[in-house]
């Protein structure tokens, strides 16, 4: 995890650098030093950013069902250092594709903790460094939040839904509202007996039950807005002073 | 949609994220490890296994062609064949307020290595030589343990008469 994050970011600075390289060819040996290697603005002019990009493998190798389980240096050690999960900020800056490799890389590292942790439980010895699992999870969020954010740009240029799934309010027979999600059916509705069976109305004789339900709501919320204005009242006779204070100020 | 993921809650408990993939109909690719929240680890087998065969605990909304593309485009794992079972989780425990507790049931999956490879669960946990540090804090822990027995036990000169009852 850790080695892969600390190659992500080096990888991530030099695209930086390569990207104004790009822009403004004739300011990127001068106004970078201390991010552009010497190396790089020299031959800046023949080599291709790809090019540049493939000495430098982000990724393990492919080392099949090793890896489930961790470096074997690690094996038997009490803590294994790892880095910091993924902050949003960061996903953010990074295009699509980049998003899509780095969950692969996680979810590996996942099922690798996952397996460890398995394996500590049916040794009976603790797991080194279970704080791993939750930095891992934190980063998948990150990115899942990142990639909906984006998908919902698209989405709503291009088509103007909110949602990306299409619904719609509907009542069910005891006159409740609630959000109705579209669904995919392998037949037509109306050969579909289990979704004919459904009843979206409700019947004239409900709006007394309807009422009801209405009224309970109104005296449970009365109730305790009276709890919360008395609880208010005693509190400023028990303290007065800090009444007095929090109102001058 | 609904036929191809049966259980919120197991979705909710796999990672928030409740994947919508297209409904299957016969014939239907059956693609579903595209940025899948899907978890996969590999357990030691409590029953003798064949050399080629490996186990593992999965989602539990995966299914066999779903590990079998998971295992060959994610970990470049040649699969021969997938089994599958589903393990009850135990409700035979009781909680203080004597209701009855029940594990989660999760997926077990057996699969058959292609290509004559074999494989050996490896020990996670060997025993490692103590640095110096380690010993010491055992050793502190070992005396502080007597010490505290010590205590325990009472003033050996009471001949073993209970601390209320005197003095």
């Amino acid at each position: 995890m850790a080695a892969a994050a600390a190659m992500a970011a080096l990888s991530r600075r030099l695209r930086g650098a390569l990207r104004l390289a790009g822009a403004r060819p004739g300011r990127a040996a001068a106004g970078l030093p201390g991010l552009t290697p010497n190396l790089f603005h020299k031959n800046l002019a023949k080599v291709e950013p790809p090019h540049q990009l493939k000495f430098l493998h982000t990724t393990l190798s492919q080392n099949g069902l090793e890896e489930f389980f961790d470096d074997p240096k690690n094996w038997g050690e009490k803590t294994v250092k790892s880095g910091d999960a993924w902050n949003i900020k960061q996903l953010r800056g990074k295009s699509s594709e980049d998003l899509h490799k780095l969950w692969y890389v996680l979810l590996k590292e996942k099922n690798m903790l996952l397996t460890l942790e398995q394996e500590s439980k049916r040794q009976q010895k603790p797991m080194p460094s279970p704080e791993r699992l939750a930095k891992v999870q934190k980063s998948m969020k990150n990115i899942d939040l990142v990639v909906k954010e984006r998908e919902t740009a698209l989405r709503l240029l291009q088509t103007g839904h909110e949602k990306p799934v299409p619904g719609e309010w509907r009542n069910d027979f005891l006159g409740r509202t609630y959000w109705y999600t579209y669904k995919e059916w392998p037949i037509p509705w109306y050969l579909n007996k289990k979704y004919k069976k459904r009843k979206f109305f409700y019947l004239p004789h409900v709006n007394h039950f309807i009422r009801l339900r209405h009224e309970k709501y109104l005296r449970a919320r009365v109730r305790r807005q009276n709890l919360e204005k008395t609880r208010q009242k005693v509190l400023q006779i028990k303290f007065p002073h800090l009444a007095v204070n929090s109102q001058s100020q | 949609m609904a036929a191809a993921l049966p259980g919120r809650a197991a979705a909710m408990a796999a990672g928030g994220r409740r994947a919508v993939y297209p409904l299957f109909q016969l014939g239907g690719p059956q693609l579903r490890i595209f940025r899948p929240n899907f978890f996969m680890l590999a357990v030691r087998p409590g029953v003798p296994q064949p050399e080629d065969t490996v186990q593992f605990r999965v989602s539990m909304e995966m299914t066999k062609v779903d590990i079998k593309n998971y295992l060959e485009k994610i970990y470049n794992v040649p699969v021969a064949a997938v089994r599958t079972r589903i393990q009850y989780g135990a409700n035979n425990k009781r909680n203080h307020k004597n209701q009855r507790v029940k594990k989660p049931d999760y997926k077990v999956a057996y699969v058959q290595l292609g290509k004559g490879q074999t494989f050996q669960f490896p020990n996670l946990f060997p025993e490692k030589e103590q640095d110096e540090e380690a010993q010491s804090f055992d050793e502190f822990r070992k005396k502080y343990l007597e010490k505290e027995q010590q205590i325990q036990k009472g003033d050996p000169r009471r001949g073993g008469v209970p601390d209320w009852f005197g003095l």
